[in-house]
């Protein structure tokens, strides 16, 4: 530009007269804050190309204007050579477009800060690449300018390229959608390290694939990647991409999907979990995203260096069986589950409740029952913490889950010594503590303690008149005697769960191993003891003796002697003759020796390591005890402590003990005593203030850290009232609610309600089951009309009455002849002629010359299922359309519109109905059936979808017939669909618990099964007969022979694959269905 | 030329025991046997399985056989009190007990039943878990076991006298019966019922050591595992383990059978078929045993 004649800035001035002031005003604005370095000609040469472009075309001042405001802080990004490039590019782009050109200007300067000066030129190409003159390439070209601050940031200058690249081939197909992307890709990119190159390449992958999930793209991305770790984060994507490529459909939401999964999961994990997921696209692309989806339940359950044996253990599956493996990864496929039980190393209470439950009941010879902890913690009554195991003395809490050591051996065998423990509070009785048993090992000290307490007491309060009993318990009263029950609990804890430990040792020698390995893991877990102040260090000393260590026991130096008497007492108990009061005896004398030792931290140099005896070496109570004891006695217990102690708190509870609360489980069992016997018996009965008494005093109880809104005494006092005398279940919760819609892909279902049921569903595909997948529904069905019973029988007239002979000739027939018995009731005269031709004949002739009639009693039991699907509701004259045109839509609202159409219609019908014919059948079956008294049940079952099926009872199995049954019959109506397998195992649970030699299944249905859900993916009906053909086979292996009858003519194809082994038949006529149906009842049963 | 009889067979009523059978009296079932016998009372007794019945009608048959004061130790010098047991079932009837016509060449002869036999020999006949037996033949022990003391022999048209030493004896399960088998009454009070139940664990621990070999220790633990599996009857366990399964388990140990495999073995899966109370036998014996 400088090559003409260089006009003087006063011309060009003169020039910018000919445009709108504000150009010139715009330019003398930055004339002023143009930078020195500037010379006279460079500012003649940056002012003409203003003027220039000012003048290409009518808008274009205004490009201009933008060009001079800001030149002044391009101008300091580069050297002017530069800088007249950029004009130059300027005001070519302003050829095309003034509006592009003054985009370009306005973003220059936040672009340039950052833009490599040789890149002036390629940046200002790329916004013109996007412009292709229509409006909208226009803006797009823009808002690439205006972004173009934040992309350099973010993009290298290649990275740039090749998402303008990306962008214009987006907007080929929408120029909106490419302008969406250019606004996500800003926010995004910075969010993104090393993996943008993978991003914008995948982008641009899918503009060729499927250029509709872009946008979802950019969206997934900027809600995806930001959960997933930074360094993993080209990795997710690089799947993504391979996902693309290997054809996944909708991978946005896969990424969305994925991402949250993985978010749940510890980000380090992320890496490890992307390459088995990187690795598991050449198996099966479809599968990644299950298995990822998957990762969080699954590594709740096994660590991540477990999840390769789960994951190859899928793989293979998958490579077997693409269904199989699907459902593995889906978790919807009982292999799954047992895999990873089977790999995961923790110990989940459900699983072993049976046999723990059954193990304590063994060990404590009582009726014990095991409950996860958390219920003893709700009940509120005392118990706190959701981790220690405990009993309140018929019940013992375990946590739920064991998840402690590396492998599930260990963990069973903890929670094995962990359940002993707390059975051996029952077996050796904990709690049946008694004041006044005498110990065996000590001299009993207690009553002397209590009977000086209580002269002082006396002395102490004028009031002679009250001699009250202000003990609800015997432990409440032993515990009376000490000033600081804390402490005494402490101590009487410790000595007890030692006592306990040391004879379930000598008790179980099996079990001693692993008790051992527990204490010493325990051990490892304790405080050290030189941080505590003496009384705590010498009250840990006692739970690390308690612990069976022995050697090097640290104790305070001061307090040498007294260390060693109170590990001998505490020895003592450790015989398996030890009771629980000698625990009480040795309780009440090592408190008299800790409770005076002042509570003092001690200098490191104080404190020597001791080593104790384990045989327990005779003890006996010196001299000096006695005078301890009756400084008890006076109360003088807390008195000699010094002021200025520190305060005692008690020690750290030894995890696998577990909390023991002996006051709390004496007071529950006496009052459960006392609710039993109606509070007459069994001396006076405790009363409210007694308990919370009791309760404020207990140190069992920290009324601060229990949960909820009841935090005195009082309230307590309630809880615990009412758990000891409403250990009856609760009133039944029964809100019959409308089921809530679970979604076919929902995972495994839970019985909410009373009178539901769940069953696994089998999947063919898979080969597996899925477990708990079907909620079945029991109701009774109601009552209708009690003259359709009747009526029906008369319109049978002759039929009837013919049926009914026919049924009554079938008992005696069972009568059965036995020949050629040792004994009987009569002589077989051929056998006898016989035996006289081989004696003539002289060969030693059969003995066996008797007959008896035996009586084979007929002991048949029978369900009928019957199909009460919506399709039964079809006319019989109208020609049978097949069922799978009925066109039943999918969504569930639809769905019920349509059914009330459909029943709607059915009501005005005048015609018979299946389901009609069906009832008949019913009646008549009846009536014959009460003929020969078998027991016989008969359901309808129908629902809608897998969490509703619905059972109905016309009559139960154990029922008689009473006029209620028969006004059922009259309401059995066409209902919804026919998922027949879970109907088939409900009815088959029905049947095995019937005592009957004979069992049989009758299944009367239109058509072949389906459902929502069950019928899947259209076409593929198979999944529903294979179910109902596992179902039936269920049966079969439960000694049950099904039978199923059905009027749908087309049956034949779907049963031969349904009822391979099982006897079916098809109706060609459905009005012959009654008489039919009692045919083959007979010959089935015969 | 001599022939080795491989063998021993005894003639039903001349079966007598001939050593001292061991026994250890839990109560005083001893006693009270003895009177019953002196005073020609019926004996019912009742028990679980495998506690020591079988074995103690044993005892005082011998003990009964055995003069009361023991002139000469040498020659058994007593009248040797026959014990006869017959094991019922669910096809013994009449006949098997009294006898029947055999065919013998052209002729028929009369074989006597058992407990023909004993009533004539005037020893202890047992009649093991009578109520299998068929109905027909609790009613023909009517007659023998009140003041009559007859048997009536039908098709030979006699009446049997029993002989002064015959006492009928009969053994009684009521656990596991179902209803329907149920002892009827008009049978039940005809006798003086005695309890069996396992003994207390220092007995059956002296028992299954003396009956197995096992040492002292071993024996005690199996008296505990023993009781601790007796606790879950009725909780998954039709019937506890008893104490002659100890007694296997001893025996097996002995022979050098690892203790828990020996228990697995004669206890666990002898007393039941359900997995979930199998692993927690299991777990009861991983507990007592190393």
């Amino acid at each position: 530009m400088a090559e003409e004649s260089p006009r003087s800035l006063a011309y060009l001035r003169e020039e910018m007269g000919r445009f709108p002031a504000a150009l010139a005003a715009e330019f003398q604005r930055a004339l002023d804050r143009m930078p020195d370095s500037i010379t006279e000609a460079q500012t003649v040469v940056w002012a003409g190309v203003g003027v220039e472009i000012a003048a290409q075309t009518v808008r274009s001042w205004e490009a201009a204007s933008q060009y001079y405001a800001v030149s002044p802080s391009v101008v300091v990004c580069m050297p002017f050579r530069y800088f007249a490039r950029w004009a130059e590019c300027g005001s070519s782009l302003c050829r095309e477009s003034p509006t592009l050109a003054a985009a370009f200007f306005e973003a220059s300067p936040g672009t340039m800060a950052r833009l490599r000066s040789r890149h002036i030129e390629s940046w200002a190409g790329l916004g013109r690449s996007l412009y292709k003159g229509t409006w909208k390439s226009s803006t797009l070209a823009c808002k690439f300018f205006a972004a173009s601050p934040d992309l350099v940031e973010s993009l290298t200058f290649p990275q740039l390229e090749r998402f303008v690249s990306f962008l214009a081939a987006l907007s080929h197909r929408s120029s909106d959608l490419s302008l969406e992307c250019l606004g996500l890709g800003r926010q995004i990119f910075p969010l993104m390290g090393d993996d943008k190159d993978a991003f914008i390449g995948l982008a641009s992958t899918l503009v060729e694939t499927n250029w509709r999930e872009v946008k979802t793209f950019f969206d997934a991305g900027a809600r995806a990647l930001p959960r997933i770790d930074p360094g993993q984060r080209m990795h997710f994507l690089r799947l993504a991409r391979r996902l693309v490529g290997a054809g996944n459909a909708n991978v946005p939401m896969l990424m969305l999907d994925m991402s949250q999964s993985l978010f749940q999961i510890e980000r380090k994990h992320h890496a490890a979990i992307l390459a088995l997921a990187e690795s598991l696209v050449e198996v099966s692309p479809a599968a990644v995203p299950e298995f990822v989806k998957g990762t969080p339940l699954v590594l709740d359950k096994i660590s991540l260096n477990q999840i390769q044996a789960w994951f190859d253990q899928g793989v293979t599956i998958l490579r077997q069986n693409p269904d199989g493996g699907m459902a593995y990864f889906k978790m919807e496929s009982a292999r799954a589950e047992e895999a990873l039980e089977s790999i995961s190393s923790r110990i989940e209470f459900e699983r072993v409740k049976d046999v723990m439950e059954m193990y304590c009941r063994a060990l404590a010879g009582a009726d014990v029952k095991l409950a996860v902890t958390d219920d003893l913690v709700e009940k509120n009554i005392g118990w706190v913490s959701n981790e220690s195991p405990s009993t309140e003395g018929s019940t013992v809490y375990v946590p739920t889950v064991v998840d402690r050591y590396l492998t599930k051996n260990e963990n069973f065998e903890w929670l094995k010594v962990v359940s002993t423990h707390q059975t051996a509070h029952l077996e050796f009785d904990s709690f049946g503590f008694r004041f006044d048993a005498p110990s065996r090992l000590f001299d009993d000290a207690r009553h002397t303690v209590e009977e000086r307490k209580k002269k002082l007491a006396e002395e102490a309060s004028d009031d002679r008149s009250l001699p009250r009993q202000d003990y609800a318990t015997d432990a409440q009263r032993f515990f009376n005697l000490f000033e600081d029950r804390k402490l005494a609990l402490d101590i009487f804890t410790v000595v007890e769960d030692g006592r306990l430990d040391s004879r379930v040792k000598t008790e179980y020698w099996g079990i001693r191993r692993p008790y051992a390995r527990v204490q010493l893991h325990s051990l490892s877990e304790r405080p050290s003891v030189k941080d505590l102040p003496a009384r705590e260090a010498l009250v840990e000393f006692l739970v690390r003796l308690s612990l069976q260590q022995h050697r090097g026991l640290p104790a305070p130096k001061p307090y040498l002697r007294e260390a060693r008497r109170i590990a001998r007492i505490a020895g003592k108990v450790l015989s398996p003759r030890a009771a629980v009061e000698d625990v009480a005896e040795a309780t009440l004398r090592i408190y008299a020796i800790i409770s005076r030792i002042p509570n003092e931290k001690l200098a490191p140099e104080e404190w020597e390591d001791v080593d104790v005896d384990e045989s327990g070496e005779e003890y006996e109570d010196a001299e000096g005890m006695d005078q301890l004891l009756r400084q008890m006695g006076q109360g003088l217990d807390m008195d000699l402590r010094p002021g200025d102690e520190e305060e005692f708190e008690s020690s750290q509870e030894v995890g696998f003990r577990g909390d023991f609360k002996p006051e709390l489980v004496q007071l529950l069992a006496q009052l459960r005593v006392q609710e039993e016997q109606g509070g007459q018996e069994g001396g006076e009965p405790i009363s409210q203030e007694a308990l919370e008494e009791l309760l404020k005093n207990s140190a069992e109880l920290d009324l601060e850290a229990v949960q909820g809104e009841v935090q005195n005494a009082a309230g307590f006092a309630n809880n615990i009232l009412q758990e000891a005398g409403a250990s009856l279940p609760d009133a039944a919760q029964s809100g019959q609610g409308p089921p809530a819609h679970v979604h076919e892909d929902g995972g495994e279902l839970e019985p909410d309600e009373p009178q539901t049921f769940v069953y696994d569903e089998w999947d063919f595909r898979a080969d597996d089951y899925k477990p708990r997948w079907c909620v079945v529904r029991q109701k009774t069905m109601m009552e209708g009309d009690p003259a359709f019973y009747g009526a029906t029988l008369h319109s049978y007239g002759a039929l009837v009455g013919k049926v009914r002979r026919q049924f009554e000739l079938m008992a005696p027939e069972t009568f059965r002849k036995v020949r050629k018995l040792e004994d009987g009731e009569e002589i077989d005269i051929d056998d006898v002629v016989e035996a006289m031709v081989d004696i003539k004949t002289g060969v030693s002739p059969s003995d066996k010359l008797y007959w008896r009639r035996n009586k084979v009693q007929r002991d048949v039991s029978v369900a009928f299922l019957l199909d009460t699907s919506a399709s039964t509701a079809e006319a019989i004259d109208e020609g049978r359309r097949a069922p799978e045109d009925w066109g039943a839509p999918d969504d569930p609202v639809e769905y019920m519109a349509w059914l009330r159409t459909r029943r709607g219609e059915a009501v005005k019908r005048s015609y018979k109905r299946i389901i009609d014919v069906e009832k008949e059948a019913i009646v008549l079956l009846i009536n014959a059936l009460e003929a020969i008294g078998d027991v016989y049940g008969i359901y309808g079952f129908s629902g809608y979808g897998r969490e509703n099926v619905e059972f109905y009872t016309i009559k139960d199995l154990d029922e008689n017939l009473s006029d209620r049954v028969k006004r059922r019959i009259d309401r059995v109506a066409p209902l919804h669909a026919t998922r027949m397998g879970p109907a088939i195992r409900h009815a088959t649970t029905k049947l095995a618990e019937q005592d009957a030699r004979t069992k049989l299944l009758f299944l009367i249905s239109d058509g072949r099964p389906q459902d929502r859900g069950y019928s899947r993916e259209g076409v593929e009906k198979e999944y529903a007969v294979h179910d109902t053909k596992m179902a039936l086979d269920e049966a079969r292996h439960q000694d049950i022979n099904a039978f199923c009858l059905t009027v749908d003519k087309n049956g034949h194809d779907y049963l031969k694959t349904m009822c391979e082994d099982i006897g079916y038949e098809v109706l060609d006529d459905i009005n012959v269905l009654p008489e039919r149906l009692l045919q083959l009842y007979r010959r089935l049963t015969m | 030329m001599t022939t080795q009889t491989l063998y021993r067979s005894y003639i039903i009523e001349e079966y007598h025991l001939t050593r001292e059978p061991y026994y250890v009296p839990v109560g005083d079932e001893v006693e009270l046997f003895e009177a019953a016998y002196k005073a020609k009372i019926p004996v019912l007794f009742k028990g679980p399985t495998g506690c020591g019945k079988t074995r103690f009608v044993e005892y005082m048959s011998y003990r009964l056989g055995r003069p009361l004061t023991k002139v000469n130790e040498s020659s058994g010098g007593g009248h040797n009190l026959p014990l006869v047991t017959i094991a019922c079932h669910e096809d013994l009837t009449a006949s098997d007990l009294v006898g029947r016509y055999l065919l013998e060449g052209e002729n028929t002869v009369w074989i006597d039943g058992p407990l023909t036999r004993a009533v004539k020999a005037g020893g202890i006949c047992y009649l093991d878990e009578i109520v299998e037996a068929r109905k027909d033949t609790t009613v023909l022990i009517h007659p023998l076991t009140d003041h009559r003391r007859i048997l009536p022999v039908e098709k030979r048209g006699e009446l049997l006298e029993a002989a002064d030493g015959f006492l009928l004896v009969l053994s009684y399960n009521p656990g596991y019966q179902s209803a329907l088998k149920d002892l009827k009454h008009s049978t039940r009070q005809r006798f003086v019922a005695i309890e069996f139940d396992y003994p207390p664990r220092p007995i059956e621990a002296e028992i299954v050591r003396h009956e197995s070999g096992a040492d002292e220790a071993v024996a005690h633990q199996l008296a505990k595992l023993g009781e601790k599996v007796r606790n879950l009857k009725e909780h998954g366990l039709g019937e506890g383990a008893s104490t002659r399964l100890l007694i296997y388990a001893g025996r097996l140990i002995t022979q050098g059978i690892a203790p828990r495999r020996a228990c697995q073995v004669a206890i666990n899966w002898a007393v039941t078929d359900d997995e979930s109370v199998q692993r927690s036998i299991e777990e009861i014996i991983s507990s007592i045993f190393e």
